[in-house]
């Protein structure tokens, strides 16, 4: 195993056992057979020199910077932060040390050098209302910015829900009119990492299926890699036989929330929100949402925002009954009406009765 | 202190451990047992190791335990410190290696049944040995 | 729309309109139907024991004389389809709390166990009234569209329901949606088809009763 890569890190500290058992457990992680992990470690260890790294630009649009926290906090200093070495970040606003025109030239140089090669992730949605003023960089709108970088990219990461489907911008009633990555572009491959944040070894697992075997990972119907999102919470929680007893949690201070029950009825939206919390588990597997008593939020599916209230269970009405009332006095005056044409109709017929006289049957 | 508040001592933690099933046996790892055997075949005829990730299957905590106790203890306990604790033991079948990599936190991370003469991530890379290698010279050069 | 997109509409939009189209349509064919009134029967009312509405209310809940063994299916099967119905309907706890939140009424439940086989037997009970209404040759006769029809949206939510409960055919959340759509369904369905004798039965029982009563006629 040499290559640039595995000799930087030595140079780091890192030996070649440490990378071996840390790509035997992201292809683990990421449901790939034992072999692919060897695969894995022989790949990115032979990853080019820094100069020929694979381009990568990352793109900040209407976000809250809480994606790129995720992925900085990842369990540094541990070998995940050390894949992005394997890669060349050329434009990261966060990230970067330069700024203003200095960073708008570095993004150019870098779409330019890398032309048709380069990874573009996104993280934030893009704002269509208001030709898109909302949100510019560098005086130019989100969208424009876009469709310009997204133009010579090899394939686009939406990282984050925002990116991913519009995210909480999107949120009823949408004032910025934002939407998803895939929404405005249709002829790349775009890969979709939701979560708010995501978890980092989801990000790092997909660069390193992307830098290994040069592809995507296995995509769901919604692009998020099922490796990662192929079961719902619900089905690898580890409260689950307690909702198959029927044992709940009924406020977060009862019996049931202290003896650890299951938090359907306090809103959980684990039986519909695909990731995988449950089994990575998060801040380099210390704890979950569950794990610490509070129901899944649903961050990585569409729309999570207006799904109809984070405490409410999911058999629950979604919003109060708005029409109900009106459509109840409607029938009620539909009835009424109706009823009063009734008896109008019998007392025009009683009125215009004829009594038949003994005259009138002889006729 | 409003007179309906609980003092926090109070308030009863009760740790639980994971669900019920865990103790149960889902009937999956017998099956393992086979695999395993033809993974030694493999081996002896190919000299080709290969390895059975076990996050990767539906096995509880109960299985694992019973599969463990099957395959018994080795002659062979390795421990790599690496990024955290691994422990790679041989079980007393000679070839079939238990191996379970944890964190630094001392979480496992992955496990794995590997069946090898010696485990790959044992055996100390050659470009390791070169660089020992050219410590040692200049070393014994420094003594000279 | 995915699943999730699916089941928050059904939840949210969907159920407001299945309740507003439900209520509109109760209301309105009930103030229709007591708002017709009936002219004054002026002759003097007979008396004969057991001649009057409330008489008939319960009378007619009985097989007639003899029925009971010409037609054993649609009184037994018919019976435990109706019982079981309102049992898994009204005493299942997620109902109740459904009710609960629209409403602020409610009331105890039944077990999910005794309520799943409550269930199973409905299920059952209504297979054998479609079969005996397929396999008698005057009931299929007399079948029009509309019984078929009625008799579908009424099996479609307690098949959904019972399917969503065990986890079968389709993931939890899709289920549960496909369940409460079927509902809904059932909901605007009910007001305007012959399904709307939920409200009607005792009220035409008792208008008969008490009319024929009134001849002295036991009915």
């Amino acid at each position: 195993m040499h290559g640039p890569l595995i000799e930087t890190l030595a140079r780091q500290g890192v030996t070649r056992r440490t990378f071996m058992k840390y790509c035997a457990t992201l292809a683990s992680m990421m449901a790939l057979p034992p072999a692919a992990g060897r695969a894995m470690a022989e790949a990115m260890a032979a990853a080019p020199s820094a100069s020929k790294r694979p381009s990568v630009i990352w793109l900040p649009f209407q976000e809250c910077t809480g994606c790129t926290e995720s992925i900085t906090r990842s369990h540094s200093p541990t070998l995940e932060g050390l894949i992005f070495d394997v890669i060349s970040l050329d434009y990261q606003e966060t990230l970067m040390a330069a700024a203003g025109h200095q960073a708008e030239e570095a993004l150019h140089a870098a779409m330019k050098a890398n032309e048709g090669k380069y990874l573009l992730i996104v993280d934030g949605s893009i704002p269509l209302a208001l030709d898109g003023a909302y949100s510019c960089i560098g005086g130019k709108s989100n969208l424009e910015t876009l469709k310009e970088v997204a133009k010579g990219a090899a394939a686009i990461v939406a990282m984050g829900s925002c990116a991913a489907y519009g995210g909480l911008p999107r949120a009823n009633p949408n004032p910025t009119g934002a939407v998803s990555v895939a929404d405005v572009i249709k002829d790349k491959p775009i890969i979709n990492i939701p979560g708010c944040p995501p978890i980092p070894v989801v990000m790092t697992g997909v660069l390193a299926h992307f830098l290994t075997f040069g592809s995507l990972p296995e995509l769901d119907k919604l692009g998020r890699p099922k490796a990662f999102y192929g079961e719902t919470i619900h089905d690898r929680c580890y409260r689950r036989p307690f909702y198959d007893q029927g044992k709940f949690a009924k406020t977060f201070d009862d019996e049931g929330a202290r003896n650890g029950w299951c938090l359907f009825e306090l809103g959980c939206k684990g039986p519909i929100t695909h990731n995988a919390c449950a089994t990575v588990k998060w801040n380099g597997g210390t704890s979950w949402p569950v794990e610490s008593g509070h129901g899944c939020l649903g961050c990585s599916e569409p729309d999570f925002w207006d799904g109809g209230g984070f405490y409410k269970a999911l058999s629950m009405p979604a919003n109060p009954l708005k029409m109900a009332a009106g459509a109840a006095v409607a029938g009620l005056a539909a009835g009424a009406a109706v009823s009063i044409v009734n008896r109008g109709k019998k007392s025009s017929a009683r009125a215009a009765h004829e009594t038949t006289t003994l005259a009138d049957l002889e006729k | 202190m409003p007179h309906n508040a609980t003092p926090l001592h109070a308030i009863p933690v009760v740790t639980v451990s994971a669900g019920l099933r865990a103790g149960e046996l889902s009937g999956n790892a017998p099956t393992l047992l086979r695999e395993i055997a033809e993974m030694l075949r493999r081996l002896l005829a190919t000299d080709a190791g290969s390895a059975i990730d076990l996050q990767a299957l539906p096995l509880t905590p109960a299985d694992l335990i019973w599969l463990r106790a099957r395959l018994g203890e080795g002659e062979v306990a390795v421990t790599l410190n690496a990024d955290g604790d691994s422990s790679l033991n041989e079980t007393a079948c000679p070839g079939v290696w238990w191996v379970t990599h944890r964190n630094p936190q001392g979480a496992v991370v992955s496990e794995f049944i590997e069946v090898a003469y010696v485990p790959d991530v044992v055996r100390a890379p050659r470009e390791d040995v070169v660089i020992g290698l050219e410590s040692l010279e200049s070393l014994s050069a420094e003594l000279s | 729309m995915n699943e999730m997109q699916f089941l928050t509409w059904v939840r949210g939009q969907g159920l407001d309109l299945a309740v507003s189209i439900f209520l509109l349509g109760v209301l309105w064919r009930l103030l229709e139907i007591y708002g017709l009134g009936r002219k004054k029967d002026l002759t003097a009312p007979r008396h004969t024991p057991g001649a009057s509405g409330w008489h008939t209310v319960f009378r007619r809940s009985l097989p007639a004389e003899g029925m009971l063994k010409k037609s054993p299916v649609t009184y037994i099967a018919g019976y435990t389809f109706h019982i079981g119905l309102g049992g898994v309907v009204f005493l299942f706890a997620p109902h109740i709390k459904l009710i609960q939140s629209l409403t602020g009424l409610h009331w105890p439940g039944l077990p999910s166990q005794f309520v799943d086989l409550i269930a199973i037997v409905t299920i059952a009970a209504m297979v054998v009234v479609l079969v005996d209404r397929i396999s008698k040759p005057v009931k299929r006769f007399l079948s029009t569209f509309e019984d078929w029809f009625t008799w579908l949206v009424t099996f479609l939510p307690l098949l959904t329901g019972w399917l969503a409960v065990r986890h079968l055919l389709l993931p939890y959340t899709s289920m549960l949606a496909v369940h409460i759509l079927s509902v809904e369904i059932l909901l605007i369905v009910l007001p305007f088809t012959k399904l709307f004798h939920a409200f009607t039965v005792f009220g035409s029982r008792w208008y008969n009763g008490t009319v024929n009563g009134h001849k002295g006629v036991v009915v």
